[in-house]
């Protein structure tokens, strides 16, 4: 079996004699155990067995990038060749680097092996679950899987990371049918390295569960209304995920369009938010240990007590804008529980809306969102009145952040982040 | 190019049993210029070999990435281990796919891709063209893709086949600061099937398009919001393409009739106007090759046209072998897989509503109060035929004539209420085929329409 260290340090080499200034190179090998549910019932069982090697290299200040699937030394030589020549032909550009710190680990966490017995055990205790506690939901698809992994990087100033892992995850897709009635679709799915509780138990699986069997007969609101919106913790991670993306990321800072562009430092949000991105946090699943220029990944706040703290640049963007680089480059948003009672959170609604999905178009850069409130309910005076159909909602995302009227005390973890409801003001929603 | 090292194989299949072992290669080179910063610089080689076998209404796959007899004696042994250990699970009873015609193809051309410079010295030139015409802009983005599926596929009945499937594509992204400072965006695809060199002699001859292009980010940057609330529009053929595919034709993809969608009630049963007929078209459309032309499929299936609605009527589904047994009807090759390492899911292959009668300054005189809508930058559909999708680029109608143009918005509707509103369809078709269809796995699709008439809910400010 090829040893991977070795395979990297030997592309670092090549390409070096080759005229490569700096080099990353990659390589890893993994294996996939995945059962399927379509329409309700077990339709494949699969097993993935795939490798890669991957290399960047910079030459001149001029980058290229190469992979393949095969570690044979004519696939090798071939992709080294293939990355310097896309490196000829780029233009030079000085804010390309690698990390210069020879940092390195050799971890093995998560599940690297899988159980497969127990994994289809849970599986069809899952599929019988729903069967039973919510019948009147079909499953359209239920993915799960195993994922196990062997994995190399090692850059030309000495990083080496080693890392092998494994976590299962968990994808569903489901509806709820009485007769020719049925309710629009609805997803959850977490990643988990461990069997050892019921797949129902986890992640936001049964109050989505829940939720879509009470959707089945919905409703279209006559005219609009400026109200109060409530995000669970899956739309909630969309519209902020979106948000800082679109605030924060490499091309809206580089290009200027940010609106964010001059506020760090300062107050974007209200000062009870708190938006931590962590890898090392114990409740996530196979976060990352190193960037991908080399760095040693920390967490960090992106705001902090409503304070915008750091962009979320690479080493490339905050070379090219002279901000600071993030502590690392993963998505693992943790945002902890509030003060308020979900049930309070919705009892104190005058009148409002729970959006358990959305389906709109891309913000633009200034953070106007407009689109279809999917898996929604009407609140009014305190109560859920009626699931609803057909009904759009405006707003823009900056304000979010400063329109927060409260947190929820309860989180779900699903392996990926950490997440709360929260509710916000001033959210038109209209109707027919 | 692949080398046929699976045929010898097929002698080994268990007798009576439904097995597909194909190798596959994807070949990707991409190439972007962000505001002149190259930032995008990459290509990339998978290739590998899959089988999968059928028992009693189960599946077992394996993969490995590797196209030697080993690997290949491997995943067939694997795959068939896979099948039994899910149905000694599962207990179906016993079922087997019918049979269908043997036969073979092979794609008439390979070609070879260019070097990886090509790509970038192309972008550059394009690049250089907008910086120097267009210096106002806020930013701008230019950038190709180049990609191929080449397929080797022996299967226990039906087709065996080697398939060749390139396309390449410029992509341009304009920015310009609006009257709030806010950017306004445009973004347009160029090209089609073929590799590079085909589609793309010389980069001049895009010039004229990106100049068009320029033109209507300087009118939409003096756009206007429009009216929320329901609307007579013109939706041109991107947005009936687009419509063809998320609203239409995902409900009736099998696998999802299957899991519940809103098709599942509405077969045979009037779902759009009479003057909606929609088709996937698999290789040929309209005497000419279709966008993405699809042959054989990956469980050896030959392709034909599949009509989903016909004159407004639904008049079948997308199906695979084993749902079309289910369904009672006939499979018309659209089980297809990305990668090696993919099994074959019900995909579209070129999903089109047909032009009518109509010209577009007929339809375009016809209303009195509306919105000629020409492009979209995205679009999502619900199971139920609920659709949502970004407008990014249109006009408004005044007494019958084109106004000013309109700044981002949504439109939204219920796929087969809304059919039920089309009284106009224009006598020209527009395809697209630059993008992804997402479901698991991506794949390339075609899509495409005439302008159509008719009545949506308009997302406002």
């Amino acid at each position: 079996m090829t040893n991977l260290s070795l395979l990297t340090e030997s592309m670092i080499t090549r390409a070096k004699e080759l005229g490569a200034d700096l080099v990353k190179a990659s390589a890893s090998r993994s294996e996939v155990r995945e059962f399927n549910v379509d329409g309700g019932r077990f339709s494949l069982f699969r097993t993935l067995f795939n490798q890669s090697v991957s290399i960047t290299v910079f030459k001149g200040g001029r980058k290229g990038s190469a992979s393949v699937n095969r570690f044979d030394e004519e696939a090798v030589n071939k992709v080294i060749a293939d990355a310097l020549a896309a490196a000829d032909s780029s233009q030079p550009d000085e804010a390309w680097d690698l990390c210069h710190e020879p940092n390195s680990y050799d971890i093995t966490d998560g599940c690297p092996i899988a159980d497969t017995d127990l994994l289809f055990t849970r599986t069809e205790e899952l599929k019988n679950t729903i069967a039973k506690d919510y019948p009147k939901v079909l499953l359209e698809q239920m993915i799960v899987d195993h994922s196990g992994f062997e994995a190399v990087t090692r850059t030309s100033y000495g990083a080496h990371f080693k890392r092998r892992g494994g976590s299962y995850q968990v994808s569903l897709m489901f509806s709820a049918h009485e007769g020719e009635k049925a309710s629009s679709f609805m997803g959850a799915g977490f990643t988990t390295d461990s069997l050892d509780t019921p797949f129902i138990e986890l992640a936001d699986t049964r109050r989505a569960l829940a939720d879509i069997e009470k959707q089945i007969d919905t409703e279209a609101i006559e005219g609009k209304f400026v109200g109060t919106m409530v995000l669970t913790p899956d739309s909630l991670g969309e519209f902020f995920g979106s948000a800082l993306s679109n605030f924060t990321s490499d091309i809206s800072i580089i290009d200027g369009t940010s609106i964010w562009k001059n506020a760090l430092g300062t107050k974007v949000a209200d000062e009870r938010l708190t938006i931590g991105m962590n890898p090392r946090d114990p409740r996530i699943v196979g976060g990352s240990y190193a960037t991908g220029e080399g760095f040693m990944a920390e967490n960090y706040n992106v705001i902090e007590n409503g304070i915008l703290k750091t962009f979320m640049l690479s080493l490339y963007a905050a070379n090219k804008t002279g901000h600071t680089r993030a502590p690392n480059d993963g998505f693992d948003m943790i945002i902890e529980g509030g003060d308020t009672p979900y049930d309070e959170m919705i009892a104190s609604i005058d009148k409002g809306i729970i959006v358990g999905r959305f389906s709109g178009g891309a913000p633009n850069a200034k953070g106007d969102f407009s689109g279809v409130a999917k898996n929604s309910f009407l609140v009014e005076n305190g109560k859920i009145t009626k699931a609803l159909r057909e009904t759009m909602i405006n707003g823009n995302l900056a304000d979010l952040f400063t329109s927060i009227i409260s947190i929820s005390k309860e989180t779900t973890v699903n392996g990926g982040s950490v997440l709360p409801s929260i509710s916000f003001s001033g959210i038109t929603v209209s109707g027919k | 190019m692949l080398n046929d090292t699976l045929t010898k194989f097929k002698g080994s299949f268990a007798p009576g049993a439904h097995i597909e072992l194909r190798a596959q290669h994807n070949t990707t080179a991409a190439v972007s210029l962000f505001c002149g910063n190259q930032v995008g610089n990459a290509s990339s080689n998978t290739s590998g070999v899959s089988a999968r076998a059928f028992k009693n209404g189960v599946w077992g796959f394996s993969s490995a990435a590797d196209l030697s007899d080993e690997a290949v004696k491997n995943v067939l042994r694997a795959a068939t281990d896979n099948a039994i250990f899910l149905d000694g699970k599962v207990g179906n009873k016993p079922i087997t796919l019918p049979a269908i015609k043997e036969g073979s193809y092979r794609s008439p051309v390979f070609t070879t891709p260019c070097e990886q410079k090509r790509y970038t010295e192309f972008c550059r030139e394009l690049d250089d063209y907008i910086s120097k015409k267009y210096p106002s802009l806020a930013s701008r983005f230019v950038s190709s893709r180049y990609e191929c599926m080449e397929k080797l596929l022996v299967t226990s009945d039906g087709y065996t086949s080697h398939s060749y499937a390139p396309r390449s594509y410029i992509y341009v992204q304009l920015s310009a600061e609006g009257k709030d400072a806010s950017p306004i965006e445009l973004f347009e695809p160029y090209g089609g099937m073929g590799v590079f060199d085909e589609n793309f002699t010389d980069p001049a001859l895009l010039f004229p398009k990106i100049d068009a292009l320029y033109e209507k980010v300087m009118q939409k940057r003096e756009g206007v919001f429009p009216e929320a609330g329901t609307k007579t529009v013109i939706l041109d053929g991107m947005l009936s393409g687009m419509l063809a595919h998320e609203a239409v034709g995902h409900t009736v993809e099998a696998d999802l009739v299957l899991g519940g969608s809103v098709a599942a009630h509405s077969l045979n049963q009037r779902v759009a106007s009479d003057l909606v007929t929609l088709v996937d078209f698999a290789h040929t459309a309209f005497g000419e090759s279709a966008p993405l032309p699809v042959y054989v499929d990956d469980e050896g299936t030959p392709c034909e046209d599949a009509v989903i609605i016909d004159k407004g009527i639904l008049t079948g589904y997308l199906n695979n072998r084993e749902s079309a047994l289910h369904f009672g009807m006939k499979p018309q090759g659209n089980a297809r897989a990305y990668l090696f390492s993919d099994e074959p899911l019900i995909r579209m292959r070129n999903t089109a509503i047909l032009p009518g009668k109509d010209s577009l300054a007929d339809m375009i005189a016809s209303v009195e109060d509306g919105y000629y809508l020409i492009d979209t930058n995205n679009g999502q559909a619900d199971t139920t035929g609920e659709f949502m999708f970004g407008v990014c680029m249109g006009y408004e109608i005044k007494n019958g004539k084109l106004g000013r143009a309109i700044l981002d918005t949504t439109i939204s509707g219920v796929a087969f209420d809304m059919l039920k509103t089309v009284d106009m369809v224009s006598d020209e078709m527009v395809w697209a085929s630059s993008g992804y269809c997402g479901k698991k796995q991506p794949m390339p699709v075609g899509m495409g329409g005439p302008a159509i008439r008719c009545k949506v809910t308009m997302g406002g400010r």
